[in-house]
């Protein structure tokens, strides 16, 4: 070999020793939620109920329809009141900052809302200046928003919350996918909203023309002289004879898991994560259990029309669960609900019926419209299929149907459930 | 970083019909071998401990293209990596030289440059792997005749990208992971 090459091979070996040290580098992101605990004192919070100058929607949660007026709730933050009387360009009128805030209910000029452990009623005779008229204390114990939990602390006359933020961290991993041994937490995630807003709350009503609307998510009802607040665990009944100065009236344990309350024909449908409870409402102020219909452990928001209740079921939620489905249960004997059929969906959220279109939200999968008249064969009539939007809840009003999502609040002209056609979008984050 | 890989095809290209006027002598190089390399990273497993582990992947590829002078041929070098998690395939352009040497010892430069696409990756569920750049520079030996088939033996060092986008866990709404494959890479092969 000619000396001269002999360099260039101890540059080679030299390279190859360099190389020898060379590490993979890997680094994975993650949007990770991160608790931390707070306390507060109820003696501030209940001064912090007030009108404040319209803002943009950050992160809705439950809506409410009366008249033509939305109520969109900000999670934990309070109330954004939007004149819808022009659905194209609604607007933003006043926010009502409620802390820990999360259900609605309106029942000519009062609106009722939860305040953490508190029921507050407010004047919303003029909705640009809305007031606080009304408080009934210490009346809901514990509650989740978005999966932070607060409970209510009597002796010292405070809230320990949990504040919930989203933060970014980058670790180095070993540039492998390591798939077990966490990837059956996998399915549990995406806060569902429905379960882990579930402060204790009120929902759709049945009657009276007086009251509005709520969607199927809805934990607050009202029907006849009172109102319907479902907690986690229990049903709260507050009598509202004189509707500005609600009373604490009456307790009824439910289970655990409670999640949405919908009454229908002098019945009370409670969703809960292992059924729906069928309570009888004749009497308002005692309600009576007659039944109860058990599925898997999951969410289920319930809506009901003529003898057939519509149950939805999913997965992916604090409740647990490992079906996704739709059932349609026979309630026209209250007593003993029987199954129709039920039918395989992807991730089904709130719904809404306007007989024979059924609305249902599919999370991401965005909004299925089905005509449910042939009971058999829902799955056979899907009339429409949207994807291209987040749908959380629904409320269909005949010839209008409103919806929300993690990106906005959607309104369609839905006189032809084929061909839904959107009327305005209020998107997230945007003023108007 | 597609287009830079696209860039050295028309590169190698251009350079190959540069050359058809003089009847071009068509080189080719065909290497396998294996990519060494270690990862450092903390264990969740033993509470967040930097672990070292080993890592050994294997690769074949193989170069096609034109002898442009004496020394340099260049083309295009197309190949496929075997990493523990991903499956890539590159597209690169690529240039040899003979640096010094006797008639039939030869010591070469190596340089390849472009694209590792994911085209063959079958992903676990709700996971999607995505390719990178690569830059593979090395020095070689080549022993044989000169004009007829020869051996070869390389050592260069293999930079590849990745992004993998994953499921998140119980408690993430995002979760995604940016690689980067440091390996020495030692390759036996022919060359005609």
């Amino acid at each position: 070999m000619p000396n001269r090459m002999k360099p260039k091979l101890l540059l080679l070996c030299i390279v190859a020793w360099l190389c020898w040290s060379c590490n993979d580098q890997c680094k994975e992101t993650r949007v990770v939620r991160r608790f931390s605990n707070v306390t507060y004192s109820l003696m501030e919070l209940r001064t912090q109920v007030k009108a404040e100058a319209p803002r943009t929607l950050e992160q809705p949660g439950k809506m409410y329809v009366k008249g033509k007026y939305l109520y969109v709730n900000e999670i934990k933050k309070g109330i954004h009141i939007i004149d819808n009387g022009n659905p194209a360009s609604p607007k933003f009128i006043t926010f009502i900052n409620i802390p820990g805030n999360g259900d609605i209910a309106v029942r000519d000029n009062i609106l009722y809302a939860d305040s953490y452990s508190d029921l507050v009623s407010i004047d919303i005779t003029d909705p640009t200046a809305p007031k606080e008229v009304g408080r009934v204390k210490n009346v809901f114990q514990t509650g989740t928003f978005d999966g932070g939990s607060w409970a209510l602390n009597e002796t010292i006359g405070a809230i320990s919350d949990q504040n919930v933020e989203w933060v970014e961290e980058t670790v180095a991993v070993n540039c492998e996918d390591n798939i077990s041994p966490t990837s059956w937490w996998g399915g549990w995630l995406f806060a569902d909203r429905a379960f882990l807003s579930s402060a204790s709350s009120a929902s759709p009503q049945s009657s009276g023309s007086t009251s509005g609307q709520g969607g199927s998510m809805a934990r607050f009802a009202l029907d006849r002289n009172f109102l319907y607040a479902v907690g986690q665990s229990r049903m709260h009944l507050f009598k509202i004879d004189k509707p500005s100065q609600p009373v604490d009236f009456k307790t009824i344990d439910l289970g655990w898991g409670i999640e949405t309350i919908f009454p229908y024909d002098n019945k009370l449908f409670i969703g809960s994560s292992s059924g729906m409870f069928i309570y009888d409402n004749i009497d308002p102020a005692e309600p009576k259990q007659l039944s109860m219909f058990r599925h898997g452990r999951a969410c289920d928001p319930v809506v009901v029309h003529e003898g057939v209740a519509y149950v939805t079921l999913r997965t992916g939620t604090a409740c647990g669960g490992a079906q996704n489905q739709l059932d349609l249960v026979d309630v026209s004997n209250p007593s003993a609900p029987q199954l129709i059929k039920s039918y395989q969906m992807e991730n089904p959220h709130g719904l809404s019926v306007d007989f024979p279109t059924l609305f249902l939200c599919e999370g991401e999968h965005g909004l299925k419209v089905f005509d449910v008249s042939e009971r058999f064969s829902v799955d056979k009539n899907l009339l429409a299929h949207f994807k291209d939007m987040h749908a959380y809840d629904v409320i269909s009003l005949g010839k209008t149907l409103l919806l929300i999502g993690e990106d906005g609040f959607y309104q369609y002209d839905s006189s032809n459930p084929k061909d839904l056609r959107l009327l305005g979008k209020i998107p997230v984050g945007k003023a108007i | 970083m597609k287009k830079i890989a696209y860039l050295w095809l028309l590169l190698a290209a251009t350079a190959a019909n540069a050359q058809t006027a003089n009847s071009p002598r068509f080189v080719n190089h065909t290497e396998f071998g294996g990519l060494f390399g270690r990862v450092k990273y903390s264990n969740p497993y033993t509470g967040n401990q930097e672990q070292v582990d080993s890592k050994t992947s294997l690769t074949i590829q193989t170069f096609n293209g034109v002898q442009l002078n004496r020394r340099l041929s260049a083309g295009v070098t197309l190949g496929m990596d075997w990493y523990k998690a991903a499956l890539l395939n590159l597209v690169a352009g690529g240039v040899r030289y003979d640096l010094v040497g006797r008639k039939n010892v030869q010591l070469f430069g190596t340089v390849d440059a472009g694209y590792a696409f994911a085209w063959f990756h079958d992903d676990s569920e709700g996971f999607d792997t995505k390719g990178g750049l690569m830059v593979n520079p090395g020095l070689g030996i080549k022993a044989g005749k000169p004009g007829s088939a020869a051996f070869t033996l390389a050592l260069t060092y293999k930079r590849q990208e990745a992004h993998v986008t994953k499921v998140p866990l119980w408690d993430q709404k995002e979760r995604f992971e940016d690689r980067v494959y440091n390996r020495l890479a030692l390759r036996l092969g022919i060359s005609f």
